[in-house]
């Protein structure tokens, strides 16, 4: 069920460059959100900006009652979002969209790529992936390929080395890591260990993303791609979140899914990735004016 | 207004007449930002609506545009989504069913490539249990064939609507665009042509621009702007249709609080949709609705229907009289 609930601001703290964490207390929503899925959020009253900004969940605790989003201030949106402190009341939507599967076949080895703050909601999965398979002593087997602009876009590293996790780092700058995309670092480990993968998880942004389906796609290795767009409504309604999509029935078809409801999460097979459009980042200095 | 001393705890009347059509309240949402009410069911009770006006319809399924489809803008978004839509059949078969278990009247949103396609689709629907209208798209910005076509010229528009008229007995709306001259032409050839009723406005044509790529940030190139940013467009194009038609009319168009909402039926629309502000906030009609109820109370109004065509134009300045006198001026 989906639910739109007013919520207040837990805390709200700078991990990394442009990179907040910001923790909701959100009862109802965090005890139906599933990992992978997303909410909607508005960062304030009135009508600027208009729409809800759609954020996936970093952290559910179902528990305590508090869900956690990791962001990166890209836009007005997200600025004004950073902006709210401890105790501010938020209305949010949520959850929505389909979320993560645990991988069927396996268990190991699984493979993990987030591009920047594609991090977001990989962090749980890992967590939960390294739970499941602690017992057969195979966590080392969980391979985590973590790519960014530059060194301090990353999110604090210790949260991986208690995972005992496998990972691998990348910079377009070379300031930390593999120095070039990390989809690059990704098939060239893979081919050099000669890992076959039983699983592919990703998020990014959707030029990386085309990377690791056209990987995944020429290496028959099972996909899960959390793909983006702009939306409205985040429910299935305004059908702007369209991507253009592989019509099985009539594969020469113009045929679209969308990201709210038949995703976020999308098997590589199932997009056109010749038809995506990618849009290059708004440098920083501009975001405001 | 006709005032009327009720007792603090007797509920409003916010029911309307609209043509044939009896509303339990004006409220009803616009085509293309409720989906088929199957999305907005766990936000709102759809019974508490005056009227759902479902996505646009066609003879055949439509893929839509590819994207990018929509763009923020100041107080408003542009779309081009492209009518995409599963086609009449899959509407009748899968969608229509669960809306006609409910008690409230679906309005069916048509569009058509050609004058034949319009006719088929209306005679697909006629005479279809749990349809309460159709109303006619002749105004969508987005799409290449048809759409905009019929909706600018009042000779194309009144021949959309006799082929309609011909092929069904439902009433009917024609949804005007506000991409033109003259609205109140168009209004009046399409009422002449057979239509029960109108509502205005659809989106105004628009487009956003991307520095960085230099690209237009639409697929589409151009789309149609919607959202709080249009509402006093809508307002003026709303009058326009009234001064030159006598149909009733519903007003769109940036609606999204119980003042807008009433703003158009002081002008004299006798029902409102509400698009953009779903996508915002699912369950912005149910409190426009609770918010139009308080304002009754407040003013003291028992009926709604009291407070349509209100506007006062003659008086705009109550002082000029005194002033004059004071001034000895004549």
């Amino acid at each position: 069920m989906k639910i739109m609930e007013d919520v207040s601001v837990v805390s709200q703290e700078k991990v990394a460059f442009q990179t907040h964490l910001l923790r909701l207390s959100a009862g109802r929503i965090s005890r139906e959100a599933r990992l992978g899925q997303f909410l909607m959020v508005q960062v304030r009253d009135g009508t600027d900006p208009l729409l809800r900004r759609p954020f996936s969940f970093h952290r559910i605790d179902a528990e305590q009652g508090v869900v956690e989003i990791l962001y990166r201030v890209v836009g007005r949106g997200t600025w004004w979002l950073s902006q709210c402190d401890s105790g501010a009341r938020l209305r949010i939507i949520g959850p929505l969209g389909n979320g993560f599967q645990l991988p069927q076949c396996g268990p190991a080895p699984v493979v993990a790529v987030a591009g920047g703050i594609g991090i977001a909601p990989m962090m749980q999965l890992l967590e939960k992936l390294a739970q499941w398979l602690a017992p057969s002593g195979k966590t080392r087997e969980i391979h985590l390929f973590y790519g960014a602009r530059t060194a301090e876009e990353f999110i604090p590293g210790k949260a991986f080395d208690t995972l005992g996790i496998t990972v691998h780092w990348s910079t377009d700058d070379g300031s930390r890591g593999h120095e070039g995309f990390v989809t690059r670092l990704l098939e060239d480990t893979m081919r050099r260990e000669k890992i076959k993968p039983c699983v592919v998880y990703s998020c990014g942004p959707l030029a990386m993303q085309y990377h690791v389906a056209r990987w995944a796609l020429e290496n028959g290795v099972p996909s899960q791609l959390s793909l983006e767009s702009l939306m409205a409504c985040g429910l299935g309604a305004c059908l702007g979140c369209a991507l253009p999509a592989v019509n099985p029935a009539a594969p020469q078809e113009e045929h679209y899914l969308h990201v709210c409801k038949d995703g976020p999460v999308f098997k590589a097979e199932m997009i056109q990735w010749h038809k995506i459009q990618t849009h290059p980042a708004t440098p920083p200095i501009f975001l405001f004016s | 207004m006709a005032q009327n001393s009720n007792a603090p705890g007797d509920t409003p009347d916010l029911s309307v007449q609209l043509g044939p059509l009896r509303l339990r309240n004006p409220v009803m949402v616009a085509s293309g930002t409720f989906g088929y009410g199957e999305e907005y069911e766990d936000f709102l009770d759809l019974e508490r609506l005056g009227a759902i006006v479902v996505k646009g319809i066609s003879l055949r399924p439509r893929p839509g545009n590819p994207p990018p489809r929509i763009v923020e803008t100041a107080a408003g978004m542009i779309n081009a989504i492209g009518l995409e839509n599963v086609g009449v059949d899959v509407f009748l078969k899968s969608k229509l069913p669960h809306l006609q278990r409910l008690q409230v009247p679906v309005v069916v949103n048509i569009f058509g490539n050609t004058l034949e396609e319009y006719a088929q689709l209306a005679a697909k629907l006629d005479g279809v249990p749990g349809i309460a209208a159709l109303e006619i798209n002749i105004s969508c910005p987005n799409v290449k064939e048809g759409g905009m076509v019929f909706g600018t010229d009042p000779l194309m528009a009144a021949r959309v609507v006799q082929v309609v008229r011909r092929a069904t007995a439902l009433p009917l709306i024609t949804k005007l665009t506000p991409n033109v001259t003259r609205i109140g032409d168009i209004a009046r050839a399409t009422v002449d042509a057979g239509s029960d009723m109108l509502s205005c406005i659809n989106t105004v044509a628009a487009m956003a621009v991307d520095i960085f790529s230099r690209r237009p940030k639409l697929a589409n190139v151009m789309g149609g702007l919607s959202g709080p940013a249009i509402k006093p467009i809508a307002l003026r194009c709303t009058l326009e249709v009234l001064r030159e038609v006598h149909c009733p009319v519903i007003g769109i168009g940036g609606i999204a609080t119980p003042t807008d909402a009433l703003e158009f039926l002081v002008l004299g629309a006798r029902a409102v949709q509400v698009g953009t502000a779903n996508f915002v906030n699912p369950s912005v009609t149910t409190e426009i609705i609770e918010g139009m109820e308080r304002f009754l109370r407040v003013e003291k109004i028992a009926r709604l229907e009291d407070c349509i065509g209100t506007l006062d134009t003659q008086c705009l300045f109550p002082f000029a009289e005194i002033a004059c006198e004071l001034t000895d001026l004549p």
